[in-house]
């Protein structure tokens, strides 16, 4: 029994739930932990903006309820890509990218910036629409194979999962974050708070790495 | 590549890969140099730039997130050396795909977590380009259809008995070879280090920082090569390895040299074009293989 991401070196179970790693699913779990950790013993840098047409900076300063209030929206998230690597239910990982999609909007939406607001509320839009289609794939997982329990179908006993199941849960979790939705997102990265804002762009790329090894397994 | 080795080869295997990978960044540069009628520095050139930052003053901007500003420099030489470990151990070709999309997050919390705004537009753009990891993907897919496997040693032996990938999937080697034009330096769609941004998500490390991104851009050109040619043209011995990475090299400096950097917008809108065109031939594959 081998998935994509490699042998299944541990599998946790509590009842129809359960947790695996795989070389692939460790690594990427690792990353969202080292990351999470970064999040939680770093400060925000202070961004220096320069004034147009003049030799003037300034320094933005970043209050700290703001600064609080994205640290734990940071910390949910990281918490949230880290079951997403690592669950071994179709369900579960659907719920997990979409606590990523909310978690997202939630890190920046609090900075103060007309701008960063209006990509936060559009990326919101966006994320709330994707995830019709990233549930209705993990309904269609269901109903096809009788299973949402990924080792059973790295198995390969059940009936083949269509492609248009594939092709909804692939939709869902690039509406959550991937490229061509990056455009709302530039304003989003560029926000103040690198410790929090990088957690957006990680999250966003682990989700989809692990879809990858997902729609990949039956 | 898949023989078990010692702590002490490991360690030596990594710092001459990243001996190497350098060398390779200093001929790509003097290529360019010559075919531009320049001089050019010598090849050693960033070998000697990483010695030299790595004795240099060193400090952290007052403006900066301290523990990200270090932690990220940490968290790129570790990822590409878990990429170096998975390539000599014949493992699966879809952590470094991983690897290789996440060094974006890396090159992101370079450029954001100083606080200057040269970093931070030379970070935003490395992740609007993400467009570019797209046709990486396809590729890996157009190889697992042909292969049916993702490890390294799978598609190795999958070469041995039926010839080089290069042949049989040609754009997807096309599409990754873009992939890897995509990260070298003065290509162009070198935008996350364009002059206007003085040096990009790079600017505001210097002295040891600096000196560990060098290893780690050294570790990653020698990685990608190394995988181009493994999933291509299968297991090579260290001599013919060397080559073929030298060759990929005079070749990306070509590139390089004859192509005008492009802008942001060119250079995703490019690439977005690959990623389509990429599309329709994986389908195509997928039709043929499995009618």
């Amino acid at each position: 029994m081998a998935s994509i991401g490699g042998i299944p070196s541990y599998i946790l179970e509590f009842g129809d739930e359960l947790v695996y790693f795989t070389p692939y699913t460790i690594t990427l779990f690792l990353l969202a932990l080292t990351f999470t950790v970064l999040v939680i013993i770093s400060r925000p840098e202070r961004q220096v903006d320069i004034a147009f047409g003049g030799d003037a900076y300034r320094a933005k300063e970043i209050s700290l309820s703001e600064m609080r209030f994205r640290r734990f929206m940071a910390i949910a998230c990281g918490l949230a890509s880290m079951g997403a690597m690592v669950t071994g239910d179709i369900f579960n990982f659907t719920l997990f990218t979409a606590m990523v999609g909310i978690t997202n909007v939630g890190i920046v939406a609090a900075v103060k910036s007309p701008h960063v607001q209006d990509a936060a509320y559009q990326y919101g839009l966006v994320a709330l629409s994707a995830t019709v289609p990233l549930f209705a794939g993990a309904a269609v997982y269901a109903a096809a194979t009788g299973s949402l329990s990924m080792i059973e179908l790295m198995k390969g006993t059940l009936p083949a999962v269509p492609l248009i199941a594939k092709a909804m849960l692939v939709i869902g979790v690039v509406g959550e974050g991937m490229a061509p939705f990056y455009a709302a997102k530039a304003e989003m990265f560029r926000a103040p708070g690198a410790p929090y804002v990088i957690m957006c762009s990680l999250s966003s790329l682990l989700i989809f790495l692990r879809v990858v090894e997902v729609v990949l397994l039956g | 590549m898949t023989s078990r080795l010692s702590g002490t080869d490991m360690i030596a295997e990594l710092v001459l890969a990243t001996i190497f990978g350098l060398l390779l960044l200093g001929i790509h540069r003097k290529l360019i140099a010559r075919i531009q009628r320049r001089p050019g520095p010598p090849v050693w050139q960033e070998i000697l730039h990483m010695l030299k930052f790595s004795f240099k003053t060193t400090w952290v901007p007052l403006t900066a997130s301290r523990t990200l500003f270090v932690g990220v420099v940490l968290i790129a030489i570790g990822i590409w050396t878990a990429a170096f470990y998975v390539l000599v151990s014949g493992g699966s070709l879809l952590v470094i795909l991983g690897i290789y999309m996440l060094h974006k997050i890396v090159e992101h919390g370079f450029g954001l977590s100083s606080g200057s705004p040269y970093g931070k537009y030379g970070g935003v753009r490395s992740v609007i380009s993400a467009a570019s990891e797209i046709p990486l993907f396809v590729s890996v897919a157009v190889i697992a259809v042909y292969t049916h496997s993702l490890d390294l040693s799978s598609i190795m032996q999958y070469q041995q008995v039926y010839g080089p990938l290069l042949f049989t999937a040609f754009p997807a080697a096309c599409a990754m070879f873009l992939v890897i034009l995509s990260k070298m330096p003065f290509g162009p769609f070198s935008i996350v280090e364009a002059k206007e941004l003085v040096s990009g998500y790079k600017t505001e490390h210097f002295g040891i920082w600096r000196a560990g991104l060098e290893v780690c851009n050294g570790l990653k050109s020698f990685v990608l090569l190394a995988v181009f040619l493994t999933v291509f043209i299968g297991q090579l011995t260290l001599p013919w390895l060397l080559t073929g990475m030298i060759i990929l090299v005079v070749l990306l400096a070509f590139s390089c040299a004859v192509t005008p950097m492009m802008s942001p917008f060119d250079s995703v809108t490019i690439q977005m074009v690959v990623t389509g065109l990429m599309l329709v031939y994986a389908m195509a594959v997928l039709v043929v293989m499995h009618p």
